[in-house]
């Protein structure tokens, strides 16, 4: 019934409104034919209020700070404070971005929080997605586009330039695209790169004479002096493994250990096996990554598991004993 | 000033532009729970969806927000006495039904999911954004993140200034719907597919 009162129409010139005002082209006139559809119903002042809300909404709950204060222990704590220095992941991005389209510096640091996954077009036409908990310098010159992966992951596609060779270091590892999509990932063994369309050339620079030609649904692991090249049969383990790209976390027959380690890449809210004879048992699913608990819940049914949730900056896993199975 | 616009016309609009900030900061990031009080009650979706939508009409009329402290709390308030009118009127609700509306009180602590609601909302805007086809999406993040105006967007990719605030006006949709959708979803767990 409330669609005969505020037709569709209505919420779509609202939305109008909202966009002119949003522009630099307001005029007298625009004022002017405003109030006048204002004045024909009572109710479009609050529909109007409502969409130009909803369209400051992104800006107005953009967290210049983190709401939960404990952050895990451990090393990330250093990195949290030093991240937190730089004022505001966004604010701070954004600034460096400018500066990267109006001049002389063109170099720009960005850095996501854990949990913050950020889509950041660059100057030259190609966007990055970052993931969670990353850290990447650009520089884009005349000759080259740089891009530095000090930490994390990102993916990048790339606009076509042929005079200018699209690079992402990571350590002594270099990946190297003309136009392309690709993900270079940093982990403790080595650095992953996976190729979603196109090309990409990688080497280390330990022995820039080994190289390797990675296609699109192919990827690699590169050491400072071995490269593995993994040939997937079909394309769906690199799309699952960019499912953080859609916010989701794509498991398929994959450890609880590694679950929890995916999981606690987005999460201040660590997932903690307390009995490692659980850590080897294997899972299919697809999660919303930043919902460890409602992972935790799932696998109450599939395992004998009891979730302890006592302490707030953890999610326990633990052996259900023969009282929780009875509750 | 190249853009014709006065400092009256100005003045207007950031009048406008400040009052749906507050709407956007205060008050958005809560209508998800303050949706659900009315629907777990039994309010169809579409009566709460206009008394939602008189409650922002009431708003327009105040003359400053300044003595207002906790928003959401008085905007929840609106829209029960909105719902106790016109439940009254109607004059088929159970009597304990309207009481229980009209004597409801909030307790003034917040709770939990007040204290996340603005973490959640932002979430939740990340998955619409997330959703817009992928031109429109270029251009509403190079407004809304890297804050260009439209102007500047418009240079950056060459195109006119009209196709730019016609992507934003599909942008604007998107989100304005997307928002209301939310709530009509089941939650989250839906989405998860089962472990097998």
């Amino acid at each position: 019934m409330a669609s005969d009162r505020t037709p569709l129409s209505d919420r779509d010139a609202a939305a109008e409104w909202v966009a002119r005002m949003d522009s630099c082209n307001w005029t007298g006139a625009d004022e002017f034919a405003l109030q006048e559809w204002l004045a024909a119903d009572p109710r479009r002042q609050g529909l109007l209020l409502q969409t130009q809300a909803a369209w400051l909404l992104p800006d107005a709950v953009r967290e210049p700070e983190p709401v939960e204060a404990p952050a895990p222990a451990n090393d990330t704590r250093g990195k949290w404070m030093r991240r937190g220095v730089l004022g505001g992941m966004v604010a701070a991005s954004a600034a460096a971005f400018i500066t990267v389209r109006t001049g002389f510096s063109r170099d720009a640091e960005f850095v996501t929080r854990v949990g913050e996954i950020r889509r950041v077009p660059l100057d030259d036409g190609s966007i990055m997605t970052i993931n969670s908990g990353s850290e990447l310098k650009v520089s884009l010159s005349e000759r080259a586009r740089e891009i530095q992966l000090l930490q994390g992951e990102a993916w990048f596609d790339v606009a076509k330039d042929a005079q200018r060779p699209f690079i992402v270091a990571s350590g002594p590892v270099r990946a190297r695209a003309v136009g392309t999509a690709f993900s270079v990932r940093k982990r403790e063994e080595g650095v992953e790169v996976l190729v979603t369309e196109g090309v990409v050339e990688t080497w280390s620079d330990q022995d820039a004479s080994r190289r390797l030609t990675i296609v699109a649904g192919e990827r690699a692991m590169i050491k400072e002096r071995t490269l593995v090249h993994y040939r997937e049969g079909d394309n769906t383990p690199v799309d699952r493994a960019l499912a953080w790209r859609n916010g989701m976390i794509d498991l398929n027959g994959t450890t609880l250990r590694e679950a929890a380690d995916e999981f606690n890449r987005y999460n201040q809210r660590q997932i903690v096996i307390a009995d490692p004879g659980l850590a080897g048992e294997q899972f299919d699913g697809l999660f919303k990554l930043d919902d460890p608990m409602g992972f935790a819940q799932t696998l109450k049914v599939a395992l004998p598991v009891a979730i302890n949730t006592s302490d707030p900056s953890a999610i326990r896993i633990e052996r259900a004993s023969e009282a929780d199975t009875q509750k | 000033m190249e853009d014709g616009t006065g400092p009256d016309l100005r003045a207007t609009l950031e009048r406008r532009r400040a009052l749906a900030q507050w709407v956007a900061r205060e008050i958005m990031p809560h209508e998800p729970r303050i949706r659900a009080w009315f629907v777990k009650r039994r309010i169809a979706h579409d009566v709460v969806d206009e008394l939602v939508q008189d409650a922002y009409c009431r708003v327009v009329m105040l003359e400053t927000v300044d003595h207002i402290e906790c928003a959401h709390a008085y905007f929840f308030s609106i829209c029960r006495n909105l719902l106790a009118r016109r439940l009254k009127r109607q004059q088929i609700a159970p009597f304990d039904a309207i009481s229980e509306i009209e004597s409801y009180r909030d307790t003034g602590t917040p709770t939990p999911e007040e204290q996340v609601a603005t973490r959640m909302a932002s979430e939740r805007v990340r998955t619409l954004l997330a959703g817009l086809p992928e031109r429109c999406r270029r251009i509403v993040e190079l407004r809304k993140i890297e804050g260009w105006s439209q102007r500047e967007i418009a240079d950056h990719l060459g195109i006119t200034e009209k196709a730019v605030e016609k992507q934003v006006w599909v942008g604007v949709r998107a989100i304005r719907s997307g928002w209301d959708a939310l709530d009509r979803e089941p939650e989250a767990a839906g989405d998860s597919r089962r472990v097998v």
